[in-house]
Parts: C-alpha cells; structure tokens; sequence
C-alpha cells in the first residue's frame, strides 16, 4: 500500500537531471499519532492532510519511515499552511523531526497552501528515514506533505500545476485501476445515503455506499453530534435503524446511536460499505452518470465505481455537479417563486437573488472540572471572537458570508468557526466562575446545511410547505416548522458574525415529490438530502435529517424498480407510480420470514 | 401556535376572573392625551418639542374577563400619523396566583413596536410580590423589540422545564426552571408577565395596525419613513418609493448606504443595479463608501466594478487591505480582463504584495507573477 503514496522516483526532465525525489503524503503516515487525517477540503487544497487538532495542547508526535533509494543531501519542503496569518505568532506551529534531529525551522507559518521550506539533510539509503511531525501548539497546525529532493527547486503551488506534480511523481494512470460493478452506487453516508442503501438492499439491489469519514451518519454523527429531527413518514422502519435520540446537539451520548447506525447497515450482506473512501470524480457520457472515482483517504488508493444507477446524498451536490448536472446555489429572487413572507420581508426572501445561504456550524462543548484548568492566550481569534464569552455551542454558532462559498471556501469557514470557538472559550476562562471548565470537545469537521442543490423535474419551494399541496408522487412527509437562518449581523454590526437566528414558519403537513429527487438532465442519477431539488427557502422545512432519510429510502425503493423494469429514474413516475407507492406502503412492515408463516 | 398560546393565554384568564372586581381605572400617564415627551422606553428618536395629539381609532384589543382596551393614534401638528397606543390592563396569571398588569405600549406606524410607559401607581410585579426594578422594566422593553422571540414559538408550558433539582441552577420556585434562552431573554421570575407583554404587543394587532396605516399612506410619510433612524421605516420606504421618487431622495439614499445597517444596504445595492451601468458618475458616493460598509455589501457594490471610472478602479487598488480573499480574486480578475493596467495601480498592487503584513498578498503576487 505504502508503495502507491511514498513516491520514489528518478526524474529525467532537463533542470533535474538525475534529481532524486521522495514525497511523503501525511495522510498516509505508519502512525498519525495526535494528528488527525481531515478529508474535507480535497476539492480546494488537494488532498487529505493532517490537522494537530489538540483544542490548545499540543498532540502526540505523527510518525512513519521511509526508504530512499540513494544516500545524499536533501532539501525538504513540507505543503503547510498558516491558518490565521496576522500579527501574532502563527496559531499552528509545528517542526519536523528526520531521524534523531529536529530541524529549526518552525512550520505552519505561510500564507495559503504551500510549500515550505524546511531546510536539508543527509540521507543514508542503508537505513530506514524516520519521519516525524513535532505539534507545537495544539491548534489546528497543518500538514498536507513531506518533499525530500537532492535538487532545491520548491514544487509548484498553483492548484492546478500542483495536481499535475503529484500525479506525474506518482505515476498515476488517469483511471484508476480496480472497478466494482453494482446495481445502485450511493456516494455519502448521511442518513440520506445510509436509508437509500438500505431500502436498495432489502430490494435485492446490490448497493455501494461510499462515504469518506470512519462512521456512518454525516451530521447525525458522533464526529458532527447533530440530533435527528422530523418525522419518519413512511420509512419509520428504517429510519429507526439509524436515526438518534433527542439528545443536545453535540452532546456525547451520541456514541450510542452511532453504534446501533453503524451495525445496523454492516449487517445487510448486499451492501458493500466504503468507509473512509471519497469519492473524487464522476464520469457521464450522453446525459448519464457511467463512473464514480473515489479515492481511500489515508491510503490514497482508487476504485472506479460503475452502476445503472446513482444517488448523491454527498450533501454538496458533488456526483451531480461532476457529471453536468443543474444546480442551483443561493437565494433565488422573490418573485421567481412567489416566495413572499412579509413579516420578514428580505430577510426571507429577497427582491433580486445572491448568494446568501444558510451558514455552516462546528458544534463544541466544555465541563466544569474539580481543579483548575489553564487555557493558552489566543490572540489571533480575537478578531473574531471579540468580547464574546461562552463555554457551549449549540446550532446558532452558525456562519455564512455571502463572499464565501459553502463548498470552495468550507476550509474558511470551518477555520472562523474554530476561531470564534478559542477566543469565546478563552473570554469565558477570565472569568473566576470559569477557573475549573476545561475545552472537552470541539469537532473539526464543518456541518453544513446548505450548498449546491441539484435540480430534479420539481423544484420543492416554500409555497409547497405552506399550502401542504397534495401531490400524486408525494412520498416523503414531513410536520416540522419550516426554519430558515440568518445571520444576526446583518441585523446589528454589534454582533458576532457567527451567530445565527431561526424564522420560523408553523404551517399544515406537507409532502415532496418524487420528481424533486431525481435529476433533470443526469438521466440515472437520483439525490437525496440537502442537495435535492429545491429553493432556498423550500430547504428550510426538509433539510433535517429524518426527513432527508425519507428522501433516501424512497429513492432507495424507487431505483429497484427502475432495475426490476430496466428504466431511468423518471419513468417509474410516468409509468409506474402506482406501483412504487404500493411498494413503499407494503414495506412499512418487517416481513416474516417463509419458514415462519 | 399562536392560536394556541392565545389559548392558554385565555384559560389562565379564564381561571382567575373570579378574583378581579372591575377593571381599575388607569393613572395619569395612560389619560394623556398629548405626548410632549417621548415615552420612557421607546426605540423611535424623539425630536425635542415634539407634541403628539391621540385620536381614537376602531381597532381595539380585547382582554378576557376584563374586556376591550381601545388602540389610539397619535398625529403631530400636522395631523401626520406618528404612534399608535393602548392603555392596557390585563390579568397575569401563574399557578393559580393573579394579579392585574398595567403598562401603555406603543406601535409604530407599521405596527412594529416602538415602547412603553409604566404605570407609576401600579408597578409591574414579579412572583413573590416584588416590584420590578428599573433594569427589570429595560430587561422587558429589550425582549419586546425581539420580534423573533423564542417567546414566539412556545406555548408558555413549553417555556418551563420541571428539572431534576442537582442540575439546574437557580431554581424559580414558582415556575420550574425556565429554560436557558428563555431565562436569558425574559425578567426573572416574571416570566408570565413577560409572555402576556409580548403577545400582545406581538399579537394580531400588528397587522391591523399595519393595515391603518397603508390605508392613509402618502408620499410625505414614506419620505418621513426614508429620513428616520428606525431600520423598518428605511425599509418600507425603500420597499415603496418610485424610481422617480429614488432619483429625488438619492443623497439620503446614499447617506443610508453608508449608516443604514447591512440589510438596509443591501437592499439599495440590489435597488440600483441599473444606475451603475447607466449612470457611473452619480454613483462616486457608493464607491467612496466601500471601506465603510459590511462584507456582503461590499461583494454586491463589487459586482458592479466593471462600470466604475479608471479612478475608482485605481483607488480600489489602493484599498486591497479592505477587501476579503475573495474579494481581492474577483477584483484581480477584473484587472485580468482590462486591456491595460495603469502604472498607478501596478504600483499600488505591489506595494501590496511586498506587505508582510497582509495575509491575502499571496494571492496579488500570483497575479503579478502571471501577468507580468
Ligand atoms: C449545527 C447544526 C444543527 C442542526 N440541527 C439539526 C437538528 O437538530 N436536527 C436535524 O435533523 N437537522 C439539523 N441540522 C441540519 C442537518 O444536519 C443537515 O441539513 C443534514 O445533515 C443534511 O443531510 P445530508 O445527508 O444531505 O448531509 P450530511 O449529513 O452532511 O451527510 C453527507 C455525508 O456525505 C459525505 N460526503 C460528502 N462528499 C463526499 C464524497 N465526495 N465522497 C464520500 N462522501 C462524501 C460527508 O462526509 C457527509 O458525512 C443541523 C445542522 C447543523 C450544521
């Protein structure tokens, strides 16, 4: 496995002639230690890295060994960068250590991704290299690579030039390698994704579920610790395999839930369950998704997905927006909808569309302890945090700016929210009654709740939450107030930025049609979850979770049928909805087995 | 939800209606029927020497087992509307203890709420009898200018929680614990008289007020509106007024870009998005405005950059420090775009990306570097 990551390679270009290069990709470190391996942003920095994410302490040393095929002087640049570049010290520092010494240069400390130079070293190829990253500060140092190169010209920094770099020295063929066949290839596993595989499974479908985090559950995750909300409509059955208790967000009971999640999926034999693999590409020719490429996130290695069918339940809309599916992303215009609330007026819905979407939250926590407990100055969240104090997260700990993209700026986004984090916390610790609280959990994976929403041959708006308007293929349900946020800030400067506020609008049932949770133009791909197909303000109902489970297992449900009469997603609306919906009543029920009966 | 706090509202009336005699008579203040001074917790700005003159209006509030308590208008000399106002008396009950509430509120023209005058002989109370303090009374007026309230959402049982007595701090005898977003909006220990308080002046009679006051709107007042402090008449008028009306009141819409608040800015960014490309040189207040206003703002007056003059494009250049990371990307790909790059603004752009100080001068020295 090793082989495919630690890159050895004789290049014969003519300003490295005979240079020898070795790139160490962290994730793949023999030993993460303390660090972390954070997949999140590999669209916009490149690839998984690891993150000293030790809330103020700093974290146990990762570690690996490497071979090099010729002894010799190498410089080394590590791909870093410097989270909250400003006039402190960089919060993330760590060093590098080769073997026995610890070279001086402190790292962490560049702007933007990119290379930094680290300083040189003798290599003997008899014995095995010994890498380790040294944590400084325990917050949030970054390291996406290790470069060892006898010549001293510091590897491209441009997204683009960088890709081509490290593909040329790891000599990857385009396409990956291996392919796996199945019936339905579900990409994320969210509980919109787990119920899609689920339902497809029970149907006899062969399912893959790729998912690019350890546990199964997305927000509902005891990574994210969101608890589940909404009704289970007609999927109570499988919804309760993997839903959650009603537990505070971000409590730690959920542990427990995660657990019974998990199980509960591993134990469907025709489920094929990718954890840890993302899945980095898709591939369509004549309007239909033929490929997905996903990628293991530590070890870098491929597989090249192939089904009739696919759902996106990725959240941010990725398999369809690769394969050239319509999308939409931010608020749409008032009138294009017709949807007018006055009591809020623009805050609602605006008269001409932007980009404002509801904003991404990182959930934390802190308990009070017997003894004291220290917590390190942090001058660089300042900024952000203010005079702010607190000592708990919940949902409203929330941003969006309209300048930042929920998908290519989430890296940003998630890094506000850990400054507003430290510096609340640090507030809070002036004050005496805060002498014993001690930081006990702060998630580094971003939740978010609004991104790309991929465009089915329904739109779902707000109207249709309001009016509960009937429709012949409404197969998800859902009574939940429908709630959209907003930034406080935009009401007052006064207020912290990351801090949201819930409209709330308490209408009749309403329903979502099947027709919302396929695409328009990608002839064989479905979508469940925050990407489905809607408005803006049509995602303030059913963007929570259970009712987003709905959404999989209906889709779930719906594509053994488009197997069982070999058609497209649209067609079991126009020729065989009849016969879903009786599919869907009749599997409210556990089945009893033959022997049985 | 709010029939059903009305609901609830109505069956704690309901129950102790037997303890009330008539409805007391209300002291001095709620009689006035001149307001020479501003109300003691108001959010409107009150101009010095202003008289108010009420009249009455058909809109009343009804209160259970005490009965209707009229809305009442008040016009300055010039008979334009200003306020509206009741005099209200109404039970407050909890857990079977009732008292009357007496306090006057008041609505602005658009039936938001603009404030309240106390009682002084009949004093807001909390639970065991004690008499609010003055910074109970501005705990109160903060919760009523909330809108949004969780209040809102809750019937009132909602609102308390019966905890386990080890884990909850500060226990309120009398109501349970009230949970924290609650406890942290509403005056301790008042928490009914704080419920009733916001649903009524959050109630149905909003939109009633609302109504009045469109059905005599005219231009003076959406011009009033466009000139006043209060963010919710900036908006209606903006929301109102012609583009003619626009193009006579562009100084006070221009003043409003730069002191209004994000929203309100906004709004005239998204109003004016033709002037830009029609009329670069009216809009040189906008521009100038652009160190000044909020982030969102800043990305909206920044979609316009291809219409701005040579000279707002170099003073931009010299304001990098100003903009965001995205900002500065979509700035320099305006400049990608032009034709030429003016030996000014290449100056500014490297004084930039030589700074050690700026965190985004990496992005500048890419460009420079591709476009050198
Ligand atoms: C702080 C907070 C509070 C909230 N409160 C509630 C609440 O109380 N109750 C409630 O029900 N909802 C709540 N929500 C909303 C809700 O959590 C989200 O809207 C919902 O999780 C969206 O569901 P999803 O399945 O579409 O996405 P997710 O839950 O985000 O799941 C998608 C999964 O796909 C994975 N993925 C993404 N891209 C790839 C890829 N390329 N390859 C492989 N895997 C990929 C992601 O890691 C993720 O785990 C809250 C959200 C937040 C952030």
């Amino acid at each position: 496995m090793k082989k495919l990551l630690i890159v050895t390679l004789l290049l014969f270009s003519s300003i490295s002639l005979f240079a020898q290069d070795v790139l160490v990709e962290a994730e793949s470190f023999d030993n993460p230690g303390g660090w972390l391996v954070d997949p999140q942003f590999v669209e916009q920095m490149g690839s998984p890295y690891l993150n000293a994410h030790g809330m103020g302490k700093p974290v146990k040393n990762a570690s690996t060994k490497v071979n090099f095929n010729k002894s010799g002087s190498y410089h080394i640049w590590v791909r870093t960068m410097n989270w909250v570049p400003g006039e402190w010290e960089a919060p993330g520092k760590f060093q590098l250590k080769v073997n026995e010494a610890v070279l001086d240069t402190v790292l962490g400390t560049r702007s933007g991704w990119g290379w930094q130079y680290a300083g040189e070293t003798k290599i003997n190829k008899k014995n095995e290299t010994h890498i380790e990253l040294v944590d400084l500060t325990g917050f949030n140092g970054r390291c996406d690579a290790v470069y060892f190169s006898t010549n001293k010209t510091t590897p491209p920094s441009s997204p683009k030039k960088l890709a081509a770099w490290r593909q040329e020295l790891a000599a990857e063929p385009n396409a990956p390698e291996e392919l796996k066949t199945y019936d339905l290839v579900v990409v994320g596993g969210g509980l919109a994704g787990c119920a899609a595989a689920i339902a497809g499974a029970e149907q006899g479908l062969k399912v893959a579920l790729i998912h690019d985090r350890p546990v199964l559950g997305g927000n509902a995750s005891e990574e994210i610790r969101v608890h589940t909300e909404g009704i289970y409509g007609n999927f109570e059955r499988i919804l309760k395999k993997i839903d959650t208790k009603h537990y505070p967000n971000g409590s730690a009971e959920s542990k427990l839930d995660q657990q019974k999640r998990d199980e509960n999926v591993k134990s469907y034999d025709n489920i094929d369950l990718f954890l840890n693999w993302r899945a980095y590409d898709a591939i369509s020719e004549e309007n239909s998704v033929k490929y997905v490429d996903a990628r293991q996130t530590f070890t870098g290695e491929r597989k090249r997905f192939t089904a009739t069918y696919f759902v996106d339940s990725t959240g941010d809309g990725w398999i369809g927006f690769w394969a050239g599916a319509e999308f939409s992303y931010g608020r749409e215009s008032v009138d294009t909808y017709g949807e007018y609330w006055e009591e809020h007026g623009e805050l609602w819905s605006p008269k001409e569309a932007d980009n404002a979407v509801m904003g991404s939250s990182v959930l934390w926590g802190s308990k009070d302890t017997d003894s004291p407990q220290s917590f390190p100055e942090v001058p660089w969240a300042m900024p952000v945090s203010k005079d702010y104090a607190e000592v708990n997260g919940e949902w409203q700990w929330e941003f969006s700016r309209n300048d930042l993209s929920q998908i290519d700026d989430a890296e940003e986004i998630r890094d506000h929210m850990l400054r507003a984090i430290y510096g609340s916390f640090s507030n809070a610790k002036k004050d005496e009654v805060n002498k014993n609280r001690k930081l006990e959990w702060v998630s580094y994976l971003v939740g978010k709740r609004e991104s790309r929403r991929l465009v089915g041959d329904h739109i779902f708006t707000f109207n249709d939450a309001k009016e509960g308007r009937k429709f012949p293929d409404g197969v998800v349900i859902e009574k939940r107030a429908v709630d959209v946020h907003y930034q406080t800030v935009l009401e007052d400067e006064k207020n912290p930025d990351f801090i949201s506020e819930a409209l709330f609008y308490r209408g009749p049932q309403y329903y979502i049609p099947y027709r919302s949770l396929y695409s328009k133009n990608i002839s064989n791909l479905f979508m469940a979850g925050r990407n489905f197909s809607c408005s803006h303000a049509g995602l303030g109902g059913p963007r929570v979770m259970l009712t987003t489970g709905q959404m999989g297992a209906a889709v779930g449900y719906a594509a053994s049928l488009c197997k069982k009469y070999e058609v497209m997603p649209r067609e079991i609306y126009t020729g065989y909805l009849q016969e879903y919906l009786d599919l869907i009543e009749e599997q409210k029920y556990e089945k009893i087995p033959t022997s049985k009966k | 939800m709010r029939r059903l706090a009305l609901g609830i509202l109505l069956l704690l009336t309901h129950l102790c209606e037997a303890q009330f005699g008539s409805a007391v008579a209300f002291p001095n203040s709620s009689k006035k029927t001149v307001l020479d001074k501003s109300p003691e917790f108001f959010v409107l700005n009150w101009k010095q020497g202003t008289i108010l003159n009420r009249s009455e209006t058909p809109m009343e509030i009804i209160v259970d087992s005490v009965g209707a308590q009229k809305v009442n208008i008040f016009r300055d000399n010039s008979d334009a509307p200003v306020l509206y106002s009741s005099n209200i008396i109404t039970p407050v009950c909890a857990d079977g203890d009732c008292r009357l509430m007496h306090i006057t509120l008041y609505w602005t023209l658009l039936g938001d709420y603009a404030g309240f005058d106390r009682s002084s002989e009949e004093p807001l109370t909390k639970h065991d009898h004690d008499e609010f303090l003055f910074s109970d009374y501005w705990k109160l007026h903060e919760l009523l200018k909330d809108h949004n309230s969780i209040l809102k959402r809750r019937a009132i049982d909602e609102l308390v929680t019966k905890p386990k007595p080890s884990t909850i701090e500060g226990v309120d005898a009398l109501s349970g614990a009230t949970i924290k977003e609650v406890k942290e909006s509403v005056v301790s220990g008042a928490l009914y008289s704080c419920y009733v308080a916001w649903h009524l002046v959050h109630g149905d009679i909003k939109d009633q007020i609302k109504a009045f006051t469109v059905a005599q709107q005219t231009e003076q007042m959406w011009i009033r509106m466009l000139n006043s402090e209060h963010t919710n008449y900036q908006m209606y008028a903006l929301e109102n007024l012609t583009k003619n009306q626009y193009d006579t009141n562009f100084s006070r819409i221009s003043t409003l870009f730069k002191s209004g608040i994000p929203l309100v800015r906004s709004y005239i960014i998204k109003n004016l998005a033709d002037s830009f490309s029609k009329e670069p040189n009216k809009m040189q207040p906008f521009w100038d405005a652009l160190p000044y206003i909020d982030i969102n703002t800043r990305s909206l007056l920044l979609q316009h950059i291809d219409t701005a003059s040579e000279a707002t494009v170099t003073s931009i250049s010299g304001q990098l420090s100003v903009l965001t990371k995205n900002q500065i990307r979509d700035f320099l790909s305006h400049l990608e775009n032009e034709t030429k790059i003016s030996s000014e603004i290449l100056k500014n752009l490297r004084a930039f990306a030589d700074s050690s100080k700026e965190k985004n001068s990496y992005l500048v020295v890419q460009f420079l570097e591709d476009n050198s």
